[in-house]
């Protein structure tokens, strides 16, 4: 809840430290807003289940272990913004107060109780996504990007508000509370309408952590877009999502999963495997991270679909190993296709990366840190994400769920390892490329955070 | 529904209706005479003494003249433009109240047409779609000249209605109430709102004069530039329902501003008026004397503000299309919202205080 | 019949038909036109429903803003001619097994549930009333009303940011 208004009113505090003539002070005022947001986050740790503003926003300690996921995640994302600067038409106040406001929509789709919280929220986060991915001006396919997320995400916003509607409908009722006590009816079981509410709400949902077959827009609008924003959406909007998916299933809905287990399934499996098949044939490297970025929300469903009672912990570990690791490998990838760049253009090929090893052995190693933790291998966050993941699905017994799962995480290590191979075993001529201290320390801070999970995934549960 | 009182009822809207068309009318007789006046010639004297029936005269020429419609016009649309235009602008007057209540073998009815706890949101609603007959007439005209006009004057009125809207807001502050009757009645006798927002008339007397596309603010229709702007294609009495809507507009504006701000039918000393006539003419008689009084009053604020368009309109050159948005955007709204704190304030703080400094 | 339900017949007849047209229309003006004319049934709705506020506020905010600027950007854009984008067979077989699935289901939905029955003397007629809904939106309603402001800034910063004109564009 403190979150929300701090980040609010700092938000608005950022946009008038623009008017300053130094706009050096600007990022390290974002990243201390940051840090206040993320100590306010802990006001409410074990103050059990809360409600605030007559039932409208929920604070459990799960949701604030969610909003910490993304209040780091944005911390380090935004320490990796360093470049804002250098560049003489951008605007740093506006990246940043819209990066903070967008923070906002974010917890508030973690936390919602009211249906309105969430739709409002959801809104915070589309439009801030997709005025953030038209922000690079002059580039064409940044345009296109921000034109085609935003046409497509307004249809879903609409498809969404109508499964709001004909929930309301069916439940009378905007309440996940209240959807739950009617769903425990025994009309409410068998409520046609409310089946449909259902479903158009989580085609809506789904079209935002962009699942297949609603992923249409995600390889463009992440290419398209600056990579650090790219790097923005691909961890803060899919955990937030996911969170909030989780919420609306395990809260209200758990009582008609053998209504829902059948669509999620059938759309996990779909999105298994567009994410992991199609990454193979990419040559840019970013656009192989949107495809991958699919296939990660297609673990992350399989845990939805399971939904047993590891689910919270696991979708959590899951969506916390998969920013870590994302947010490096952009991070290595903002450097080296800026120091690459063709026509003035950052060059994003895998072609960039070759030889990356013998001059930044750091880079190279946190890259492949990253990578081998989005692969799934031991000894990584991503092993034991996937592990949590598929025990829980195996609890349930989707055990053909749970093969294709482990197909799809073997096509996946041929991809992410393309990248190592090329830093390491090809030849090329990347010279010494220079690295902030800031940017070292997010780097260096993500990969030890990958690492230290992965020899001690307990840690983590103990911090719970 | 009593039938007494339905008919006085009938009787009320037919009234105001008439009215509000006569007063449009012999606006544009009024506004030839205040021009000549304002540039020391004589004006319209030969249709009858002083020229009075010249309006009727404008009327019967429109009528005659060839109705004309471009060949590659929309046909439908150009006929619904002007339409459009005249039925918004005779629509804002139904929530106008005229005046008090008039009592008839027992009942009484309000000297207004309809009485709605929204009107003020009523008039700035069909206020703001009044830009549609413009809008789709200039369109439909098929001409590049119609078309600028009208796309000025959308714009125009879309950026101005905010500034409307926000003074507006204040008043709702102040009040507490969205009826205009409501609103006039906490206006009793001489304590009325200019008093308290003289910022928020301005606002909205500016303002007022935009929606209407009145000078200084009349680039829809700026001859030097555009012809005759959105009307340029337009003939006949489609053209008069276009310059005929603006003269009702600015009647009706006019009825507003001194409803908000002038206290509508109430004026200082009323109360003593009102006992006077009472004792004179008996309850019912002097009660209905009373309100004719504050309607004839509230008639003479309207047609003051009426007049002062005219005046305005011969004495002020007209603003440049930028001056136009610099002045909405980044001069009215501001002010407007800080009218609101203002507001806001005193509501909060200082009410209690200016009220016990009036009484 | 009673006359309000007649009143409500026709106007929901005439909110589909107009919007249907919106659809059908070959002009994208006369589209416009078309749901200009949708929202003035919906205010119609909420006439009906006593929302008087609501009906209002309908009429301001979307036919008397939003939809002005529609027709302003579409008369920008010069769509006389008719040069659709051409689909190709696939895409236009596709769209619509979609849309006929989409339609069936809920049609089926419609059909399955249970409404539960109305009891007219419940209906509290004040409730659209501006009053009431002050009262929620400032009480009930509070943190999505603020929050909802978080959204028209962050849209708000977000057009200036991309209108701004930058160094080396026209000036006039």
């Amino acid at each position: 809840m403190y979150p929300i208004i701090l980040l609010s009113v700092l938000g608005i505090v950022v946009l008038f430290l623009g008017f300053m003539k130094s706009k050096n002070i600007l990022l390290p005022a974002t990243l201390l807003f940051l840090a206040l947001a993320l100590g306010s986050n802990f006001i409410d740790w074990n103050q059990g289940p809360l409600l605030y503003f007559y039932g409208m926003f929920s604070v459990t300690n799960l949701t604030l272990a969610f909003n910490a996921i993304v209040l780091i995640s944005a911390f380090l994302i935004v320490a990796m913004t360093r470049g804002f600067q250098d560049d003489e038409e951008a605007q740093p106040a506006e990246y940043y107060g819209i990066m903070l406001f967008s923070l906002v929509g974010a917890i508030m789709i973690i936390g919602y109780e009211h249906l309105i919280i969430f739709f409002v929220g959801i809104e915070i986060l589309s439009v801030a996504m997709y005025i953030l991915t038209g922000s690079d001006k002059r580039n064409l396919r940044s345009n296109e990007a921000s034109l085609k997320y935003f046409l497509m995400g307004a249809f879903a916003t609409g498809i969404m508000l109508f499964g709001i509607a004909l929930l309301y409908g069916a439940t009378g009722a905007f309440s996940l509370t209240g959807i739950r006590g009617f769903v425990s009816t025994a009309a409410g079981a068998q409520s046609y309408i409310l089946y449909a509410g259902l479903l158009l709400l989580l085609i809506g949902m789904l079209f935002k952590v962009s699942a297949a077959p609603f992923h249409f827009w995600t390889p463009d609008v992440y290419d398209g877009a600056p990579s650090i924003f790219t790097t923005f959406m691909s961890t803060i909007v899919k955990t937030a999502g996911f969170a909030a998916i989780f919420r609306l299933l395990s809260h209200s809905f758990a009582g008609i999963y053998d209504f829902w287990y059948i669509t999620l399934a059938v759309i996990t499996v779909l999105t298994l495997f567009v994410g992991n098949v199609v990454a193979v044939y990419q040559d840019s490297f970013k656009r192989m991270m949107a495809y991958s970025s699919i296939s990660h929300a297609g673990y992350l469903l399989i845990a939805l679909t399971a939904l047993t009672a590891q689910t919270e912990r696991s979708i959590l570990f899951y969506s916390m190993a998969y920013s870590v690791a994302t947010i490096s490998a952009f991070g290595v990838l903002m450097l080296i296709a800026k120091e690459k760049s063709l026509d003035g253009r950052p060059n994003e090929s895998y072609d960039a990366f070759n030889g990356l090893a013998k001059q930044n052995p750091l880079l190279a190693f946190v890259l492949t840190v990253s990578m081998l933790s989005l692969a799934g291998i031991p000894l990584t966050a991503g092993f034991w994400g996937k592990f949590f993941v598929f025990s829980s699905a195996a609890d349930r017994g989707l055990i053909w769920m749970l093969v294709v799962a482990v197909l799809m995480s073997a096509v996946g290590i041929y991809y992410y390892f393309r990248v190592v191979i090329a830093s390491y075993m090809k030849e090329g001529n990347t010279g010494k490329i220079r690295v902030a201290p800031f940017y070292q320390i997010v780097l260096v801070a993500a990969t030890v955070i990958t690492i230290l999970f992965g020899l001690a995934p307990g840690f983590f549960e103990q911090l719970l | 529904m009593e039938l007494t009182e339905f008919i006085i009822k009938a009787i009320v809207i037919a009234v105001i209706f008439g009215l509000t068309l006569l007063i449009a009318m012999y606006s544009t007789y009024g506004e030839r005479k205040v021009a000549a006046f304002i540039q020391d010639r004589i004006g319209p004297n030969r249709a009858g003494p002083f020229g009075m029936l010249q309006p009727l005269a404008d009327a019967g020429k429109m009528f005659f003249k060839e109705d004309f419609i471009p060949a590659q016009a929309n046909k439908w649309l150009f006929i619904a433009g002007p339409a459009l235009a005249m039925l918004t602008a005779l629509m804002a007057s139904a929530v106008i109240p005229f005046g008090h209540t008039l009592r008839y073998d027992g009942v009484e009815v309000a000297v207004q047409a309809v009485e709605a706890n929204i009107g003020i949101l009523y008039i700035f609603g069909v206020v703001s779609l009044g830009v549609y007959g413009i809008m789709v007439g200039g369109w439909a005209s098929n001409n590049k000249f119609s078309l600028l006009g009208a796309i000025r004057a959308a714009s125009q009125n879309i950026s101005y209605e905010i500034a409307m809207g926000m003074a507006i807001v204040a008043i709702l502050m102040m009040t507490g109430s969205l009826s205009l009757r409501e609103i006039v009645d906490q206006q009793h006798s001489g304590n009325w709102n200019i008093w308290y927002q003289p910022l928020g008339f301005i606002i909205f007397i500016t303002c007022a004069f935009a929606e209407c596309n009145r000078t200084p603010f009349d680039l829809p229709e700026c001859e030097t530039e555009l012809v005759g702007g959105y009307h340029t294609e337009y003939s006949s009495m489609k053209l008069g329902f276009y310059l005929f809507a603006e003269y009702i507009n600015m009647f009706i504006s006019s009825a507003v501003i001194s409803a908000l701000y002038f206290g509508g039918y109430n004026y200082p000393g009323m109360d003593w008026v009102y006992t006077q006539l009472t004792g004179a003419f008996g309850e019912v008689a002097g009660h209905n004397a009373a309100t004719l009084i504050g309607t004839a009053v509230f008639f003479g604020k309207a047609l003051f503000f009426v007049f002062f368009y005219m005046w305005v309109r011969w004495t002020l050159p007209r603003f440049r299309y930028d001056q136009l948005m610099n002045l909405g955007w980044k001069g009215l709204i501001p002010l407007a919202i800080l009218n609101i704190i203002i507001t806001g304030t005193g509501v909060l703080f200082l009410e209690p205080y200016f009220t016990a400094l009036l009484k | 019949m009673n006359p309000t339900l007649s009143i409500f017949y026709f106007l929901s007849f005439l909110t589909v038909l107009s919007a249907l047209m919106v659809v059908f229309s070959r002009s994208p003006i006369h589209s416009v036109l078309y749901l200009i004319l949708t929202f003035f049934c919906l205010t119609g709705h909420y006439i009906l429903l006593n929302a008087q506020f609501l009906a209002a506020v309908n009429i301001i905010v979307y036919a008397g803003a939003i939809m002005v600027l529609f027709l302003f950007v579409i008369m920008f854009l010069n769509m006389k001619k008719e040069d659709e984008e051409a689909k190709t067979n696939l895409t236009k077989i596709a769209a619509m097994i979609v849309a006929g699935t989409l339609f069936v289901i809920l049609f089926g939905a419609y059909r399955k549930s249970i409404i539960g029955a109305y009891n007219p003397y419940e209906y509290n007629s004040q409730v659209g009333m501006v009053e009431s809904l002050g009262a929620v939106l400032f009480r009930d309603y509070l943190l999505p009303f603020e929050l909802a402001s978080v959204l028209f800034l962050i849209a708000m910063t977000g057009a200036v940011m991309l209108g701004r004109r930058e160094v080396g564009e026209r000036h006039f």
